[in-house]
């Protein structure tokens, strides 16, 4: 069974998460993928958050330069104030190997929907590049609830576009997500933070094993967590193996640059 | 996947180990309204715990979290029909010192249910040191019981400052600390450090990545509890953060079954 991994980040954070290992470098987090068995991890820099997208953007970029085992995941900012103009986006995706995209709205201070996205959400959806999207990495302020009506809205106005629902939170989730997987076949949730017990078996007794992936979570979860609870749950060893790696890598291998 | 060790590996490999049993020391049973849980009930638990070796939950069901009049009957239910897998902790609810006085009075003769007592500090609104539990904390002191509290970092209901209130005052009392004071853990470990009865229930603290280790580099690998809050987390996900952390095998099985063990054996016994 190959682990892939769709949610990985280095660097030190601005704030210290709860968990308190880090991976400050690129190094420290393929040390902790290689002690874990990892085959690929798609990864991003703290500082795509906490500094600014477009110095964390590049920060990744030159982390990852011939690591083959990491995929990179860069930060969005609206085309309209020129920061990040969509085709020059997606011509440096290409040439720095980042195969999908994240967004942080409210820390960034923007409205992820069609009037502030649409031309990166088209090109998104066309190319089929998946949105990883954080409904823990909220300011405290900002309610999960509201951080979930967000994405209730977003599939909305972009019903073809990829979204993986990660860090969905300790407390499950399933009340929210599971409305998403039952209206777009393009939405799925990792495992990163899917403790729940009985829910994987769960999930893919009503949805088949395609829709969840193994997220790892480095540097802030055991990777080993939820790789026990994959490799050891009551499914199928093809169930086991479509979420461990395969669904993942198939969505990679669909993203077009 | 991790293979540090022949206990990982064989962990790995077979997903449970009779060599290596587990113990639960924090659990519930039964819905909650705020998650959808796939696996409430008694018997969908022991089929994860049968998945993933656990042989025996500590647990206080959701009903005595939350109702004080009838939860603990039910709790003690269960017990009754899977005496060798579940053990149950009387919840006690300040809000409702009658209800508490009359569950205490019952108590001695319930002990074949009951190997101690469960506070929910911060969810009650009563603080762990709040003179109207003074009476519980003697009474569980008099029995030498467990007495499981969730703890929780960066409060005043159950923080460090009121496990310390009441550890100094109750030395007999076996204290675990659910969810080991979650995210002040230097002040956790200094607690399980300067009391030699006070525990740290490790439950939610698998989600935080380098705990474990900084636990057992300060010494307190033998006061470390496994726990899930099963029906709430995966009791394999739990183990595989045991594994996956960088810790020797021995402290593996300190915390995945000899510390409960040794903790256990006198409240069985004086159930029996």
């Amino acid at each position: 069974m190959e682990f892939w991994d769709c949610n990985s980040c280095f660097g030190l954070p601005s704030k210290p998460s709860q968990s308190p290992a880090t991976c400050e470098t690129v190094d420290d987090l393929t040390a902790q993928l290689d002690r874990a068995g990892i085959v690929r991890s798609i990864s991003w820099h703290v500082a795509q958050h906490d500094v600014a997208p477009t110095i964390g953007n590049r920060m990744l970029a030159e982390a990852i330069r011939g690591k083959d085992q990491l995929l990179g995941c860069w930060t969005v900012l609206p085309p309209q104030t020129g920061e990040m103009p969509v085709d020059q986006l997606l011509a440096d995706m290409k040439s720095h190997r980042i195969v999908a995209l994240r967004a942080f709205p409210v820390a960034h201070r923007y409205l992820l929907n069609g009037a502030t996205m649409g031309p990166l959400l088209d090109e998104m959806v066309a190319r089929r590049i998946p949105l990883l999207y954080s409904t823990r990495r909220l300011p405290a302020s900002y309610s999960g609830q509201q951080a979930w009506q967000d994405l209730y809205n977003l599939m909305a106005e972009c019903p073809e576009l990829t979204l993986i629902v990660v860090d969905h939170g300790s407390w499950g989730c399933d009340r929210y997500f599971r409305p998403l997987l039952d209206l777009y076949e393009r939405v799925f949730v990792d495992t990163s933070m899917y403790y729940i017990d009985g829910g994987i078996e769960d999930v893919v007794a009503r949805y088949g094993p395609g829709r969840i992936v193994y997220g790892s979570g480095l540097p802030e979860r055991y990777p080993g967590g939820m790789m026990m609870a994959i490799g050891h749950a009551q499914i199928d060893d093809e169930a086991k193996a479509a979420i461990a790696g395969g669904t993942l890598r198939q969505l990679i291998e669909e993203v077009t640059l | 996947m991790i293979a540090d060790s022949p206990l990982v590996k064989a962990f790995w490999e077979h997903g449970r180990l009779d060599e290596c049993p587990v113990i639960d020391m924090h659990g519930h049973m039964g819905p909650w309204p705020a998650i959808y849980f796939p696996r409430p009930e008694p018997e969908q638990m022991l089929v994860s715990m049968d998945q993933a070796g656990v042989r025996r939950l500590v647990f206080s069901s959701h009903e005595a979290l939350f109702s004080a009049a009838t939860g603990n009957d039910y709790t003690a239910r269960v017990v009754r029909r899977w005496p060798d897998r579940f053990s149950g902790l009387m919840v006690i609810n300040g809000n409702y010192m009658d209800i508490v006085e009359r569950d205490m009075a019952r108590f001695d003769a319930m002990r074949d249910a009951f190997i101690g007592l469960k506070f929910l500090a911060a969810y009650h609104n009563v603080a762990l040191d709040d003179p109207r539990y003074d009476k519980v904390w003697a009474f569980a002191a008099e029995r030498k019981l467990l007495v499981t509290c969730h703890t929780w970092g960066h409060g005043n209901m159950n923080g460090p400052a009121q496990v310390r209130a009441v550890a100094e005052r109750f030395p007999e009392v076996r204290l675990s600390m659910a969810h080991s004071c979650y995210g002040m853990w230097e002040e956790a470990a200094q607690l399980a450090r300067d009391f030699p009865h006070v525990y740290c229930d490790l439950t939610a603290v698998f989600e935080c990545r380098g705990a474990l280790e900084l636990f057992c580099e300060r010494g307190i690998s033998r006061r470390m509890l496994f726990g899930t809050d099963l029906p709430w987390f995966s009791p394999l996900q739990g183990i595989g953060s045991v594994l996956s952390a960088d810790i020797t095998d021995d402290d593996r099985r300190n915390i995945l079954h000899r510390n409960a063990e040794s903790l256990l054996a006198p409240l069985l016994a004086a159930g029996r």
